[in-house]
């Protein structure tokens, strides 16, 4: 049984960020692998040993500014678990939030949970748009494509980016990089939501939460048709389709 | 300064002839060319309303609440001004007033009834004045273009503020609208006042979980769709108001919607021929605005039975015997309804869904996955859902990770190939669901097939009671 988290689901869900939850879930019970979503709220405890696939999403600024404040008390069991190989799937806030500290346009740095070697600094104009990258799952090169819209601007230190922007403008529309990656941790600025039409990276995340248990077997094959076509209207529309 | 508004409202008439000629609607084209030509048109035109402009704001439902009241300044024989088919920028709101002018420029009308974009408000209303500003509720919208709800409403409430002889009429049942009370503008709210069986849409898409003063979680003593609902803060106090016009019953029949009001301490009966529990909504807007404007309850009641839905708003056509309905779908909230009403019946149906991504849309289509689909799978009466638009295969993508059986599912991206092949459903009725671009190129294919149904001639006579 794997068990799936959805971190702050009342605060952290913009842009249709539970289409991730649902397509990681979909995708392990047409498999036949089960899986169960717990939701985790203002206050409540959780505990990441459990935990098989967490996900943190998006929010308000005003949504976000209060859940930091909770989360703080799970930074280090957090910063544990993800060295001991928990599976994470950081979007746009949820991103930002991991890293060093976020700086608005006015007024002093907010810290994050500092957990990523990675700071946000706000910029005065918002990337928004349709993007495709570039990433290596299990040295395999997929393009992944999503819609970003955000106004802070991620910065890398000493950690890899999730992939190389092929159109859209990426963790700060300057030095090319989207997204980040550290251990089981996949930070994106990609919403769309991300993981129903990029099914590679979801399989790729099932995969390894299913050899953190222990369970390090090929994934059953399905028909990927519809998720397919939905990922090439864009890769089309933005003239990066391959061959 | 003559000449150019004349060769302005020249250049815009005829660019009004030929968006016609070309089959489009000349909803905006006329607007973009005289604005170019004469920036101040607006002014100019707008300034020689004689009772001045009322605008209606917010995220859903302006439409239909805009054509609604027309309908009832008209029965006064009032001549107005009015952008009814929902080209709510500034392009279409200059276009609404061309199309009333003179060559020289003139107006002789006595209202101008304008729906106006949450974004555009703020620009809108800054040259208009309105007397009179209702807002419907706000709901997750288009947020690549505006960044984010809270900045909406900010935006619409700093615009209040410097309109000093507004009148406001607020939906108390939205806490976000229900704050703009504090503008201290005079305001009438309106809402429904008993529970109608809606449930909190999941934590999904309901969009103001937390009090605007203080942060707190709201409670709900019940909800109608979305946030919409009794709410109050257990933190500051801020609560629901006292809705001065006020739903008591409301029923769904053969198509019509009857309710029970308190307009103040009046009581009157209003049959709606239309289906759609947010028509309440809409009307009890009217009824609202009819406050600020002096209007007896029983004549809007009268006014709004013979009310004609304006395109997509749940437009009825008839195809082969079999009802077709055509309604707009452009947020979660409006979507959620829209499935309400389709889950409303268990005749065998057929639905189209199409989903364009151009601006007008909003370009970011991650809204759909907020759309409660899932509760679709178990409904073996939908025999097939055919996905069209720009981004047909994402709409497909959704429904199959909603459990809706891909047997059921289509794609066919160009509209007149999906729209003949929804209506060669074998269901005993047809959906048909837009997004904004995507709405006229369907109506114009329907249109080919089906013929438009006069729903106000089935109509039951209007009853009153005080």
């Amino acid at each position: 049984m794997l068990t799936v988290c959805h971190l702050y689901p009342t605060l952290l869900n913009l842009y249709g960020d539970r289409g991730n939850i649902i397509a990681f879930v979909r995708r392990c019970r047409w498999r036949g692998i089960p899986v169960r979503v717990r939701e985790v709220n203002l206050g409540e405890t959780v505990e990441f040993k459990g935990i098989d696939f967490l996900f943190l999403g998006g929010g308000s600024d005003r949504e976000q500014g209060i859940l930091t404040g909770d989360l703080r008390r799970h930074a280090s069991a957090l910063a544990a678990a993800i060295e001991e190989g928990l599976v994470i799937l950081a979007i746009c806030g949820g991103y930002q939030l991991l890293g060093l500290y976020y700086q608005p346009l006015v007024g002093p740095e907010i810290p994050g949970l500092g957990i990523l070697d990675l700071y946000t600094r706000a910029g005065t104009k918002r990337l928004i748009g349709n993007v495709v990258i570039e990433t290596k799952l299990d040295g395999e090169k997929v393009r992944v494509c999503g819609f970003e819209n955000h106004s802070g601007q991620t910065f890398l230190g000493n950690i890899k980016p999730l992939g190389r922007v092929l159109k859209g403008y990426g963790n700060n529309g300057r030095d090319g990089f989207e997204g980040a990656r550290y251990k089981n941790v996949f930070c994106s600025y990609l919403h769309g939501p991300l993981l129903p039409k990029n099914p590679a990276l979801t399989d790729h995340l099932i995969r390894l939460a299913l050899a953190r248990r222990g369970m390090d077997c090929p994934l059953s094959p399905l028909d990927d048709s519809i998720e397919h076509l939905a990922n090439k209207v864009m890769l089309n529309r933005l003239g990066v389709a391959k061959g | 300064m003559g000449i150019r508004l004349t060769a302005a409202i020249l250049a815009g008439k005829a660019a009004y002839c030929v968006s016609r000629l070309g089959g489009g609607k000349g909803s905006s084209l006329p607007g973009v060319v005289a604005l170019r030509i004469y920036p101040g048109i607006l002014r100019v035109l707008a300034g020689q309303v004689e009772n001045g402009a009322i605008v209606v704001t917010g995220t859903n439902g302006k439409t239909t609440t805009n054509n609604m009241l027309a309908r009832v300044l008209e029965s006064y024989g009032n001549r107005l001004v009015v952008n009814r088919e929902g080209a709510n920028l500034m392009n279409g709101v200059t276009a609404a007033f061309l199309k009333e002018s003179s060559l020289r420029g003139c107006l002789n009308r006595h209202w101008a009834l304008l729906e106006a974009d949450e974004a555009a408000f703020p620009y809108i209303a800054e040259i208009v004045k309105p007397r009179v500003v209702i807002v419907t509720n706000f709901f997750r919208d288009q947020l690549d273009r505006y960044g984010e709800l809270d900045k909406t409403v900010s935006l619409i409430r700093t615009t209040l503020t410097k309109l000093s002889s507004a009148k406001l009429v607020l939906n108390a049942d939205d806490p976000l609208v229900a704050q703009l009370a504090d503008t201290g503008l005079p305001r009438v709210f309106y809402g429904v006042g008993v529970p109608t069986g809606g449930k909190e849409a999941g934590g999904v898409t309901r969009e103001a979980r937390f009090c605007p003063y203080c942060g707190e979680n709201l409670s709900y003593r019940y909800y109608h769709y979305s946030q919409l609902g009794a709410y109050r803060c257990a933190g500051c106090g801020f609560v629901r108001p006292r809705p001065d016009v006020e739903a008591l019953g409301v029923e769904v029949v053969d198509g019509v919607t009857r309710c029970k009001l308190r307009v103040g301490k009046k009581v009157v009966s209003v049959t709606l021929p239309t289906q759609g529990f947010y028509n309440v909504y809409n009307a009890l807007a009217v009824f609202g605005a009819g406050v600020q404007l002096g209007i007896a309850p029983g004549a809007t009641a009268g006014s709004l039975t013979r009310y004609v839905p304006a395109t997509g708003r749940l437009q009825e056509f008839i195809y082969k015997g079999r009802p077709v309905y055509l309604n707009l779908v452009k947020n979660p909230a409006g979507f959620n309804e829209s499935l309400n009403l389709l889950c409303s019946t268990r005749e065998p149906k057929d639905i189209l869904i199409a989903l364009n991504d151009n601006s007008a849309d909003g370009r970011d289509v991650s809204w759909i996955w907020d759309v409660d689909f899932e509760r679709l799978q178990e409904r073996r009466e939908i025999l097939r859902f055919v996905c069209a638009g720009r981004r047909a295969a994402e709409m497909a993508l959704r429904l199959k990770y909603a459990g809706v059986p891909v047997q059921r599912i289509a794609v066919s991206p160009g509209f007149a190939a999906g729209v003949r092949q929804v209506l060669e459903g074998n269901g005993s009725v047809v959906y048909l669901l837009a997004t904004y671009t995507a709405l006229w190129p369907v109506e114009k294919i329907l249109r080919r097939y089906a013929k438009e149904s006069n729903v106000a001639d089935r109509l039951p006579s209007l009853s009153h009671s005080s």
